[in-house]
């Protein structure tokens, strides 16, 4: 069980304001975009905002973001990866 | 078939928001496009059988989008910035587009800011000059606690929607002088 995966999704839930989705059936594999959670260009712009409010994290170029929004589990690796040291 | 009815309508509030289920991405809306949307899809309308690329949309709004203004402006002082998807609807007619794309609905459409009286006879007017066969005439006034301290005007969340269409028979004739189309919707939806 990844901690940081389950509260990535709580706060994919709330940030995009998801109705009538629960973060415990969000598949960590699942892609985001196009398919799964069905995602789309402002929901990846509200993810940005959202990954520097709660965790540091500034992504300048959309295209920098890109790989880390492929599934929940990549968005994990990407935030242990950049998020400044505590 | 001369004459112009108003075949459904509706009037919904801020509790009728919290309570719909409209699917996964009803939430991300402003409040306004959630109003106004709530409003048209309680009118059941059978746009298939009116043909979704001959129906229109007459939107007013007479705040406009202030209180989605105020909010996104208000945001930008925290960390990371304001909303991205509060700026979608920072535009009165952003109602409108949620509604098309809802419903597919691709016939003409227009959007007042100001007193309500526009939408309706505007609506019908496009039914007569043969630019539409049905119309949706939509009102929509959402003035936010935040918003209304800031404007001294009362606090609103409500919308309304009447399909008029060209028939023989609906629930109320339209008449060039029928324009409180708030005043209409209670009426009618009451029926």
């Amino acid at each position: 069980m990844d901690a940081l995966a389950n509260e990535l999704k709580a706060k994919i839930v709330e940030s995009l304001k998801l109705q009538d989705v629960n973060p415990d059936q969000i598949d960590d594999n699942a892609p985001l975009f196009g398919a799964g959670l069905d995602l789309d260009s402002i929901d990846a712009l509200e993810l940005v905002v959202m990954l520097e409010k709660h965790y540091g994290i500034v992504i300048k170029d959309i295209e920098e973001g890109r790989p880390a929004f492929q599934s929940v589990r990549a968005l994990a690796e990407f935030v242990r990866a950049r998020r400044p040291s505590q | 078939m001369n004459s112009l009815f108003i075949t459904a309508a509706s009037l919904v509030s801020e509790a009728d928001v919290r309570a719909a289920r409209l699917g996964s991405r009803f939430g991300r809306l402003d409040l306004a496009s959630q109003l106004a949307l709530l409003a048209v899809e309680k009118l059941a309308a059978d746009f298939d059988g009116l043909g979704r690329e001959r129906v229109g949309i007459c939107l007013t709004a007479a705040a406009g989008s202030l209180s989605t203004d105020a909010a996104y402006w208000n945001g930008r002082a925290g960390v990371g910035g304001p909303s991205p998807t509060l700026f979608a609807y920072t535009l009165p007619s952003a109602a409108i587009g949620e509604i098309a794309i809802r419903h597919r609905l691709m016939g003409p459409n227009l959007c007042f800011v100001g007193h309500e009286s526009d939408a309706l006879s505007e609506a019908a007017h496009l039914i007569l000059r043969g630019e539409a066969a049905a119309c949706l005439a939509v009102f929509c006034h959402v003035v936010t606690p935040a918003l209304a301290a800031m404007i001294q005007w009362s606090p609103a969340a409500r919308a309304g929607a009447l399909l008029l269409q060209r028939l023989d028979t609906g629930l109320h004739r339209w008449r060039e002088n029928d324009r409180d189309i708030a005043a209409m919707c209670s009426l009618l939806s009451a029926r």
